[in-house]
């Protein structure tokens, strides 16, 4: 796992190719988007995609917990995807494992889980969260908010890079614009949606095992 | 001269009294259908090839009710008359009443299609009337409610109308499921008939349609020929350097004259954007067109559809601009001239579009070849002479479509359940699936009672239930969005279009509109329309003025060129080089040869061309194999490869029917001293497969696998809003199926369906093999040829590397910062 070690905001961020960030200061474990439930979700409704997906989003989770130790997760939005199923019982298993660990969930869109559940599964839900005056919200915001950063999820960035020879390619990135960072999906059941940085935005594009600075 | 039944008396007698004698083909398909034979019917358009089998079961039907034949009514269904077109039922429904009603016997004749009412469904399900005109989708469909068995109770025929057009693609698979069951409901009792154009495997379309080993079929042949005039409109002006972005509406004026001289004039387009253009074109040029000109193609509306072809009958248009979708053998009379804008790309479907004009029989099909671009000439030479050699391709029946066959299993199930093992026996019988093991049947049932491989007791997946060898489904949602689902015709998601005010204007594609902006404006039904916003799956606009509009280009327009015409065109070049030419076309052409010769070289039968060029893109090779765009596709992934496996390199890749282009930013190291290793058949097989392409073609394949097989939800159409929690693309599908699922049977299709339809995997062998005896050609151009300009100029690429990620990510942030 090679990370690269972000300097911003008076920050450490550790921007990792499992697409998560590592914030050092703070000792926490930032994702968004995971959509557990959601290859469940199509099950249930008849579209057999495999069934292991989730469990392998919950396993690479794992991997990165047992090597950074955070004190706790922050999930910006869109933890589950749909209505409570069987992989939510699963994830209330799993979750025991790490009973010392808060999980913070800021609400996204398809959060729509009754609030017992998330009780149930020792998850804190939060509109939004702000922790020495970085912000998490699931939206991106385009304008500043009074804050002095935000974090958000919900696009599922990718880059597309164009070069010589009409070469193109696409992939999954970390977005800084001036106001707001977007992180990737982390779950791997989830499309990409392309972002047209400006020339001051700073990008990190996931590529295979290592981040590199696009922009 | 054989013993004449009762029943064919009185079909003579009908014929004599109008003055009109039954062809002989028409006399031996009656005479095989008394026979209880089953079989093909091969006619070209125009000779009555409906009434052969028609009047045949109409002959059968006196015969066996010689005294109350003209009083007995509500017989139940006899008579299955399958249609590929929508379009084309109305007109046979018609005919057959015609008929029907001089013979006096009370036979009722329906229609069903996607575009029966509600209310005549529910006639039909209480008295089916005697002859239904049905597509494949809708046969399935019937095959979906609950009681089908009692509906063809009665049946004893079942004709497939156009055999050609559906052997080759899934609704060919579709008829061959659904003849399955009825054989299954009838224990051997079905006669099935095809009626086809020529095809260069007719034999195989009698396999493909009466199952292998059927032993009882038979091809009735016509020895009627269509007389059809080709005349290739020349350009007063022919461009030296041939670009396809035009479309054509230079030669417009040159257009004219034909529709003017003509009654009605059908305009052949390849896509349903270049026909919105034509039409706005034509209006421009001759205002006095308004009223006499319309436009028909597959996303305008159905009623407006319905009216153009109800006026073509009647005479009343002057010209009907359209696509593929008028291609089919409608009977319109008026019609007397063909305007085929561009290549048709093949010769079946030419001849085919020209017997659109002069239907009476003996009558001359007049069509009008309008090219594109210049080299396009090429191409109506070559058309001419394939047509004289009787070159008319193949189609390939589709093998083992896993996808298929789940959906038609779903089918079955939600209606009356099925038993597995009687399943099995019928599907076995069918031509695409003889090859269908155990294995596979079971991990078929399997997706559908377990959704695979289920890990876990905590799975909660729901569709068929399973009880011993029983397979039904219960649940009632599921069954309805099933039926909505029925049928092997992709296109990508439509949204209907309505104006503010209200008033349908037609459907368009979802990927075009999101690139709107609300105010941008485009063209569409020949309108120009305004984009306002996008609400509850209707894209609202209203009525614009604007000059200038944006066209739709629409997905899957275009249409690659046969093996057969590319080995004429081939011949075409040489002649042309030779100087010695006859064809005006090629004649018309010199210049623009000269200029090749000059600047690069004309590859003669024996030779093949490469083309070196440098241009601020980067570096560029250009190779001619005159092949199609499908082999072309596969070769420049082939050869990219085979060049990066000597240095790391990557290429962007374009193509078109006659040659391909490989760009990289860097020195390309072909020469002549390896060229002829590069282009070998060793290791094709294994570097294929391991060529980046395969994987991407795979992709795109997938997405209609996935959604024939059922695995990605469209939402209702236009009553509900799509359930977004079960949205997903088919590529992310493919995804997560190579990731976790990775022997998953409909991967497996969508790979095959890349290696064997798409590559053409004996097509570019037989390529490689005719390069391999060889003379290759390099040449390095100043600047581009006439050759290769309209592939430089051509934005649909791919990419082919073998550099690492990471390496090719930064030289992309390098080259850009």
């Amino acid at each position: 796992m090679v990370g690269e070690i972000f300097n911003f905001q008076d920050q450490h961020w550790h921007l990792l190719a499992e697409r998560a960030i590592f914030w050092e200061e703070e000792k926490a474990l930032i994702v968004s988007d995971l959509h557990l439930g959601k290859a469940t979700h199509f099950r249930k409704s008849g579209i057999a995609v495999p069934s292991g997906i989730g469990e392998e989003d919950l396993f690479r989770l794992q991997q990165l917990i047992i090597k950074f130790l955070p004190r706790r997760i922050i999930i910006v939005g869109d933890m589950f995807h749909s209505a409570e199923n069987n992989e939510v019982q699963y994830f209330k298993i799993w979750r025991q494992q790490f009973a010392n660990i808060d999980f913070d969930l800021v609400e996204g869109n398809h959060d729509i889980m009754a609030e017992s559940v998330y009780e149930q599964l020792a998850i804190n839900v939060h509109d939004t969260l702000t922790i020495r005056d970085i912000h998490f919200i699931h939206e991106p915001c385009e304008e500043a908010n009074g804050y002095k950063y935000t974090f958000s999820g919900h696009l599922h960035p990718a880059f597309v890079m164009q070069g010589a020879g009409k070469q193109r390619l696409r992939v999954p990135c970390f977005y800084f614009g001036e106001h707001c960072g977007i992180l990737p999906a982390f779950g791997h059941f989830t499309g990409h949606a392309n972002i047209n940085p400006s020339e001051d935005d700073i990008v990190f594009v996931i590529a295979g095992k290592s981040i590199i600075r696009a922009q | 001269m054989q013993q004449r039944s009762g029943g064919w008396k009185v079909i003579n007698k009908w014929l004599e009294d109008k003055e009109l004698k039954p062809f002989k083909f028409q006399e031996d398909a009656w005479k095989a259908y008394l026979q209880g034979k089953s079989g093909i019917v091969n006619a070209p358009t125009g000779f009555g090839k409906t009434f052969s089998l028609f009047l045949g079961a109409v002959i059968s039907w006196i015969d066996n009710h010689p005294k109350d034949y003209k009083s007995k009514t509500k017989n139940g269904l006899q008579l299955l008359w399958v249609t590929p077109l929508r379009a084309l039922a109305k007109d046979l429904g018609r005919a057959m009443e015609a008929a029907l009603q001089e013979l006096d016997i009370p036979w009722q004749v329906g229609i069903r299609s996607g575009d029966t009412a509600v209310a005549t469904r529910a006639a039909q399900k209480r008295q089916m009337p005697e002859v239904l005109i049905i597509t494949p989708e809708s046969l399935h469909l019937l095959l979906a409610q609950k009681e089908y068995p009692a509906v063809f109770k009665k049946l004893h025929t079942v004709v497939v109308d156009e055999w050609h057009e559906l052997i080759g693609s899934k609704r060919g698979v579709l008829v061959e499921l659904a003849l399955s069951r009825l054989k299954g409901l009838k224990a051997g009792e079905l006669k099935v008939w095809g009626i086809s154009a020529t095809i260069g495997n007719l034999d195989e379309a009698l396999e493909v349609l009466l199952g292998p080993y059927h032993g009882n079929g038979i091809i009735i042949r016509s020895n009627l020929k269509k007389n059809i005039a080709l005349k290739s409109v020349i350009p007063e002006e022919i461009e030296n350097y041939p670009w396809a972005g035009h479309l054509g509406i230079r030669m417009l004026p040159q257009a004219l004259p034909v529709i003017e001289e003509s009654q009605t004039t059908l305009i052949f387009t390849n896509t349903r954007s270049q026909s919105e253009i034509w039409y706005q074109a034509l209006l421009k040029y001759d205002p006095m067109l308004a009223g006499a000109l319309a436009l028909h193609h597959g996303s305008i509306d159905q009623e407006l559809r319905i009216w153009v072809e109800e006026a073509l009958h009647n005479g009343i248009l002057k010209a009907v601009v359209c696509t593929a979708s008028l291609d089919l053998g409608v009977d319109f009379r008026p019609v007397d001239s063909v305007i085929q804008v561009g290549s048709p790309k093949g010769v079946a479907r030419f001849l085919q579009r020209a017997g659109r004009s002069g239907h009476q029989p003996g009558a001359v099909s007049k069509i009008f070849f309008l090219p594109t671009h210049a080299l396009e000439l090429v191409e109506a030479a070559a058309l001419k002479a394939a047509m004289e050699e009787d070159l008319i391709e193949s189609r390939m029946p589709v093998m083992l479509a896993f996808d298929v066959l789940l959906q038609y299993l779903m089918t079955l199930a939600v209606s009356e359940g099925f038993n597995s093992d009687e399943i099995f026996e019928e599907v076995k019988k069918t031509f695409c699936y003889q090859d269908l093991t155990e294995e596979e049947w079971i991990w078929l049932l399997a997706f559908l009672t377990t959704g695979g491989d289920a890990l876990g007791g905590y799975d909660e997946f729901k569709k068929v239930e399973r009880t011993g060898d029983f397979y039904i489904c219960r649940n009632r949602t599921m069954a309805m969005r099933h039926r909505l689902h029925i049928g092997t015709i992709v296109s990508d998601a439509m949204l209907k279009v309505k104006f503010l005010s209200g008033g349908y204007v037609g459907v368009i594609e979802e990927g075009f509109i999101s690139r709107l902006q609300a105010g941008d404006t485009f063209t569409l039904a020949g309108r120009n329309l305004e984009f306002v916003m996008i609400k509850d799956m209707t894209v609202l606009v209203r009525k614009s003025n604007a000059k200038k509009t944006i066209v739709p280009s629409y997905q899957g327009g275009r249409i690659p060129l046969s093996s057969n015409l590319g080995r004429m065109l081939r011949q075409k070049f040489n002649e042309a080089l030779s100087g010695r030419t006859k064809d005006p076309e090629l004649i018309a052409l010199q210049p623009l040869f000269n200029l090749q010769e000059t600047l690069s070289h004309i590859p003669k039968d024996n030779e093949l061309l490469v083309e070196k060029i440098t241009t601020k893109d980067g570096y560029h090779l250009f190779v001619y194999p005159f092949e199609g765009r499908l082999v072309h596709e596969v070769m420049a992934a082939l050869l990219a490869y085979r060049i990066s496996q000597i240095q790391p390199i990557t290429f962007s890749i374009a193509m078109n029917d006659y040659g391909f282009e490989l760009l990289s930013d860097q020195p390309i190291p072909l020469t002549i001293e390896n060229a002829k290793a590069l282009f070998t058949t060793d290791n094709l097989l294994t570097e294929l497969q391991t060529s980046v392409n395969a994987t991407e073609m795979a992709r795109r394949k997938f997405r209609d696998i996935a959604v024939i097989a059922g695995l990605i939800f469209q939402g209702y159409p236009g009553k509900h809003k799509a359930n977004r929690h079960l949205q997903s693309s088919a590529s992310l599908l493919f995804n997560v199926f190579k990731d976790y699922d990775p022997d998953n049977l409909l991967l497996r299709q969508a790979f095959n369906e890349a290696f064997f339809y798409q590559m053409e995997e004996a097509r570019l062998r037989e390529t490689l093999e005719r390069i391999a005896v060889s003379h290759i050609v390099i040449t390095t151009p100043e600047k581009l040829t006439p050759f290769c300009f309209p592939i430089k100029v051509d934005s649909l690429r791919d990419t082919m590397t073998s550099e690492k990620l990471e390496d090719r990510i930064k030289k992309l942030i390098a080259v850009n910062g």
